[in-house]
C-alpha cells in the first residue's frame, strides 16, 4: 500500500511541472467565423459635380445611371440622398467619413463632370471605403463624347464594381435579342440589339422573315443567326457596324441553326438535320463543314469552353435530351447531366466554371447551372416557360427569356444571379426572346 | 524481499522525482511570477480605470504610408487604362448612333490622354491625401499613448455592466418566490404573479436583442441595456471578488466600480490576507506607474491575465462579428478564399483599427483574398465599433484577437 502511495505521490510530483504551462496560456485569442449575413452592400452616390456649365446637363444623368447599374445587381443598396446629412462640394481626394458613416453608406462613390462646346465629355470619379477611412484605388476618369454619356456612366460603375466585388462589371454591354410583335399566331419577329438595361434598342433586321437565336462573336462586332427567308432555317452572319449579311457557307439542301462562334471568333459550330438526323458540324475558315458527331440521335446546342478545347452540346442519344461535353475535334461524348428531366440549351460560362442550361421537368421549365463534371447543379429558376441562358461578360448573371402562358402570353427578357437571386424583367417595349449578351465593349 | 523491494521502490522514485525536478525546475520559476502579475495587472486595471482619460487613440499611420506608396505607383497604371480605352471605343460603337462618338475620343485622346491626365489629376490628389487626412492626427497620439487609452476607456464599461445587472436580475429571483406563496394562498392568485414576472423577463430579452443587432457606432447608450441580460451574470460573479481587494488597500478612484462589492464575501476574504493584499497593492502601484511610463511595460504585463474565455463569452464574440459580415457582394472566387485577420484590441472592446492586419489567406488568388480581406475588415470596424461584448476582466485573454472568416459554408445559399 504505502509503496503504491509512493509512486502515486511520485508520479504527481513528476506530472506536475506540465500542468503548469497550460493553465499560462498565452498568444492570440483565436475565433473562427464562418457564418455571415448576405445582403446588398449599402452606397451612396451624391450627384456629380459638375466642373463647368456645359457638364451640368450630364453631371446628374451620369450619376443616376451609375447607381442603377449598381443596385440592379442586387449586390448593392443605394442610399437614398435624402438621407444624406453632408454634400460633396468638390471633387477632393478626402470626404468626412463620420458623416457617411453615419447614414451607414458603406462604400462612396463622387465624381465630376465637364464638358465642351465641341461635344467633349470628361468624367471624374473615385471610390471611397467609408468604415476604413480609404479611398479605394487610385481616381479615374474617361474621357468621350456627349452623345456617348449613357456608356461613360456605365464604364465608371464597371470600374467601382469591380473595385468592390474584385471581379469584372458588365454594365458597358450589350444584348442582341429577337423583338416580336403581333400575336402568338401572326408574330413577326426582327433583330435588335440595346444596351444591358434595355436603354438604345435599335433593329437590325426588318420583319419580312422569322429570325431566331442570334450569337454573338467573341469581339462582339458580329452576329450569327438563323434566319428563314428562304423558306428552312439558315445560318447568317451579320456584321454590327455595317448591318450587312453574308450566308454561311453551308449545303444548302441541309436545315442549319444552332450556330455559334469559338473563342477565336472564326470558327463556327452549327447542327445540321440531313435526312431526318441532327448533327454538330464545325466551320473553319476558308474550309468545308466537319461532322464531329456521327449518331442516329440528335446533337444540337453546341457551345465552346472559352479555352476553345471542348464543347458541350445536347443529345437524346440515351433516350431523353441530356447534355454531353467532347473534344473540341469531335470524339467519344461524355454525359454530364444525370438528373431527371430533360436537359437543352447549355452555355459555357466565360469564367469556364459553370455550365448554363434549360431544364423541362414535371412540367416546369428552369434556367439552371452546373459545373463542367456534372456536379452542383442548381435550377436558378422556374415558371411555365424559362429557355435559352445567356451569360453576362463576368459570368456572374444569366439573362434568359421568360414566356407566360395563354393566348395572351407574351415573352420577355430576365436575368438573374447565379446566386439564383435578383430575379428581375429587363425592362423591354414589346416581346422579346433569344438574348444573347455581347463581350464587354472595349 | 519486502524490504529490499521497498528499498529500491523508494530509492528509485526519489531518483525519478529528482530527475524530474531537476530538469523542470529550471523552467519552474518563470511561471509563478507570471501568474503573480497576471492578477495584479488585471486588478489595477480594473480598478484605477479612469485615471487617465484620453481620447481614443486609432492610429492609421502604417496604413496611410501603405495607402500613400500604393496611390503614387497606381498613378501609372490609371493613365494607361484610360489610354486604351478610347481607342478601343470605335471598335465597338457600329451602326447605332454611338458610332461617331468613339472615333473623337480615339484619335485626340490617345496621345495627349496618357501624358496629361496622369499630371493633372492623379498627381494632385495624391499629395492632399497623404498630408491633410491621416498623417497628422493619428501619429502622435499611438506611439505614446497606447498603454494608456485602453485603461480609461475600460472604466465606461464595468459601469454600465454593474448598474444594468443589478436591477434586472432581482426581478427573476424574485419570481419563483411568489409560487411558493401561491401555494398556500388560493389558486387564483398565483397565476396573476407569474403572469407579471414573465412580463419582465421578456422586455429585458427583446432589449438585447435590439441593442446588438443595431450595434452601429450611433448606440452606445444602447449597449448599456444590452449588457444586463447576458453579461450580467458573468460580471457581476467575478469583478464583485477582484474590486474588493483594492478597495481595502484605499485606492478612491475605485468607488464606482465598487458598488458591486457590496457582496461581503470578498472583503472577509481578503482581510484574512491583508499582508498579502498590500503587498499586492504596492507591486500593483508599481506596475501602474511603469506602465504610464513605458508603453512596452503594459503588454508585457497583460499578455497572461485572467481565466481562458468561457465558450459563451467566444460565441458572443463570434456571433457579433458575424452579424456584420456581409459576403453578400464579394465575387464567387473571394467567397472560396479563407482569411485570417489579426488586431489589437482596446480595453472597452473596441478593436484598434490601425492594427487590423491579414496574417494569412487560403483558397484563392491575392485579388480575392483583398475582397475578402476588405469584407472581413469592414465587419470588424462595423460592428466593433460600439464595442465587442467581451469580459473586461480578462483583458488579457483577448488583447490581441486573431479571426477565421470561411465564407466556403455560404457559397450555394
Amino acid at each position: 500500500m504505502t509503496r503504491f502511495r509512493l509512486i502515486a505521490a511520485a508520479l504527481a510530483l513528476a506530472l506536475l511541472p506540465f500542468t503548469t504551462p497550460l493553465l499560462a496560456q498565452n498568444g492570440p485569442l483565436r475565433i473562427d467565423i464562418t457564418e455571415g449575413v448576405i445582403e446588398p452592400l449599402p452606397f451612396a452616390v451624391p450627384d456629380f459635380i459638375s466642373e463647368n456649365a456645359p457638364g451640368g446637363e450630364y453631371a446628374q444623368r451620369i450619376s443616376r445611371v451609375v447607381a442603377a447599374d449598381l443596385a440592379g445587381t442586387g449586390l448593392f443598396r443605394e442610399v437614398p440622398q435624402e438621407a444624406f446629412i453632408s454634400q460633396i462640394t468638390a471633387f477632393t481626394p478626402s470626404v468626412d467619413y463620420a458623416s457617411w458613416k453615419a447614414v451607414n453608406a458603406q462604400a462612396l462613390i463622387t465624381g465630376a463632370v465637364s464638358a465642351t462646346a465641341d461635344g467633349q465629355l470628361v468624367v471624374k470619379f473615385r471610390v471611397f471605403d467609408v468604415f476604413s477611412d480609404t479611398q479605394l484605388g487610385e481616381g479615374l476618369q474617361f474621357q468621350g463624347t456627349t452623345n456617348s454619356w449613357r456608356r461613360m456612366a456605365h464604364k465608371v460603375a464597371d470600374a467601382v464594381y469591380s473595385r468592390i466585388t474584385g471581379e469584372g462589371g458588365y454594365f458597358d454591354s450589350r444584348v442582341v435579342f429577337v423583338s416580336e410583335t403581333g400575336p402568338k399566331n401572326d408574330r413577326r419577329k426582327r433583330l435588335a440589339i440595346m444596351d444591358y438595361d434595355g436603354a438604345n434598342i435599335q433593329y437590325l433586321t426588318n420583319s419580312s422573315s422569322i429570325v431566331l437565336a442570334p450569337r454573338f462573336s467573341p469581339a462582339g462586332e458580329r452576329i450569327l443567326y438563323t434566319s428563314y427567308e428562304t423558306g428552312f432555317p439558315q445560318i447568317y452572319q451579320l456584321d454590327v457596324g455595317s448591318v450587312s449579311r453574308v450566308a454561311l457557307p453551308v449545303p444548302a439542301d441541309s436545315m442549319t441553326f444552332a450556330p455559334r462562334y469559338a473563342p477565336d471568333g472564326q470558327t463556327v459550330v452549327f447542327s445540321a438535320s440531313q435526312g431526318g438526323n441532327t448533327d454538330i458540324y464545325r466551320l473553319r475558315p476558308g474550309g468545308a463543314p466537319e461532322r464531329l458527331t456521327n449518331t442516329p440521335s440528335i446533337e444540337t446546342g453546341p457551345s465552346y469552353a472559352p479555352d476553345g478545347s471542348q464543347i458541350v452540346f445536347e443529345s437524346d442519344r440515351s433516350g431523353t435530351p441530356q447534355l454531353y461535353i467532347m473534344g473540341a475535334n469531335g470524339g467519344e461524348p461524355t454525359r454530364i447531366s444525370f438528373g431527371a428531366g430533360r436537359y437543352g440549351t447549355p452555355v459555357w460560362s466565360p469564367r469556364g466554371d459553370l455550365i448554363a442550361f434549360t431544364k423541362q421537368n414535371a412540367g416546369r421549365f428552369h434556367i439552371g447551372v452546373m459545373r463542367t463534371d456534372g456536379s452542383e447543379e442548381r435550377l436558378l429558376t422556374a415558371s411555365f416557360l424559362d429557355e435559352g441562358p445567356t451569360w453576362a461578360p463576368n459570368g456572374r448573371v444569366l439573362m434568359f427569356m421568360r414566356e407566360t402562358q395563354g393566348a395572351e402570353g407574351q415573352s420577355a427578357l430576365y436575368s438573374v444571379d447565379i446566386s439564383g437571386r435578383n430575379l428581375k424583367k429587363v425592362p423591354i417595349d414589346g416581346a422579346a426572346s433569344d438574348p444573347a449578351w455581347s463581350p464587354l465593349l472595349k | 524481499m519486502k524490504t529490499g523491494t521497498s528499498i529500491s521502490g523508494l530509492g528509485h522514485i526519489t531518483l525519478i522525482g529528482l530527475a524530474v525536478f531537476g530538469g523542470v525546475f529550471t523552467h519552474r520559476p518563470v511561471p509563478p511570477p507570471e501568474v503573480a502579475n497576471v492578477t495584479m495587472i488585471s486588478e489595477q486595471e480594473f480598478a484605477a480605470l479612469t485615471r487617465p482619460v484620453e481620447g481614443v487613440p486609432p492610429t492609421i499611420v502604417p496604413p496611410e504610408t501603405v495607402v500613400e506608396a500604393p496611390e503614387v505607383a497606381p498613378a501609372t497604371e490609371p493613365e494607361t487604362t484610360p489610354a486604351p480605352e478610347p481607342t478601343a471605343v470605335p471598335d465597338p460603337e457600329p451602326v447605332p448612333i454611338p458610332t461617331p462618338d468613339p472615333e473623337p475620343e480615339a484619335q485626340p485622346a490617345p496621345a495627349p490622354e496618357p501624358v496629361q491626365e496622369p499630371v493633372t489629376v492623379p498627381t494632385p490628389t495624391p499629395t492632399p491625401e497623404v498630408l491633410p487626412a491621416p498623417a497628422p492626427a493619428p501619429v502622435p497620439a499611438p506611439s505614446v499613448a497606447e498603454p494608456q487609452p485602453s485603461a480609461p476607456v475600460s472604466t465606461p464599461r464595468p459601469a454600465r455592466r454593474v448598474a444594468s445587472e443589478i436591477a434586472p436580475p432581482p426581478p427573476p429571483d424574485a419570481a419563483p418566490a411568489p409560487e411558493p406563496v401561491a401555494v398556500a394562498a388560493p389558486t387564483p392568485e398565483p397565476t396573476p404573479a407569474p403572469v407579471e414576472t414573465e412580463p419582465e423577463a421578456e422586455p429585458a430579452a427583446p432589449e438585447e436583442a435590439t441593442t446588438e443587432i443595431v450595434t452601429e457606432a450611433e448606440t452606445p447608450s444602447e449597449t448599456a441595456p444590452a449588457a444586463p441580460v447576458v453579461t450580467a451574470p458573468v460580471t457581476s460573479a467575478r469583478p464583485a471578488p477582484r474590486p474588493a481587494r483594492p478597495a481595502q488597500t484605499a485606492q478612491p478612484a475605485v468607488p464606482a466600480p465598487e458598488p458591486p462589492a457590496p457582496a461581503t464575501p470578498p472583503r472577509t476574504a481578503g482581510s484574512t490576507s491583508t499582508a498579502s493584499s498590500d503587498s499586492v497593492d504596492a507591486a500593483l502601484r508599481e506596475a501602474l506607474e511603469s506602465a504610464a511610463r513605458q508603453p512596452d511595460a503594459a503588454p508585457v504585463v497583460a499578455a497572461p491575465s485572467g481565466p481562458p474565455l468561457t465558450a459563451g463569452e467566444k460565441e458572443a464574440l463570434r456571433v457579433s462579428v458575424q452579424k456584420c459580415w456581409n459576403v453578400g457582394a464579394l465575387s464567387s472566387e473571394a467567397m472560396a478564399t479563407t482569411v485570417v485577420v489579426a488586431m489589437a484590441m482596446n480595453r472597452d472592446g473596441t478593436p484598434d483599427a490601425a492594427t487590423l492586419r491579414m496574417i494569412s489567406s487560403s483558397g484563392g488568388s491575392d485579388a480575392a483574398a483583398r475582397q475578402a480581406y476588405e469584407a472581413a475588415r469592414r465587419a470588424i470596424i462595423r460592428c466593433g465599433a460600439a464595442g465587442f461584448p467581451l469580459p473586461a476582466e480578462k483583458y488579457g485573454q483577448w488583447q490581441n484577437v486573431e479571426m477565421s472568416f470561411d465564407p466556403s459554408g455560404m457559397r450555394l445559399r
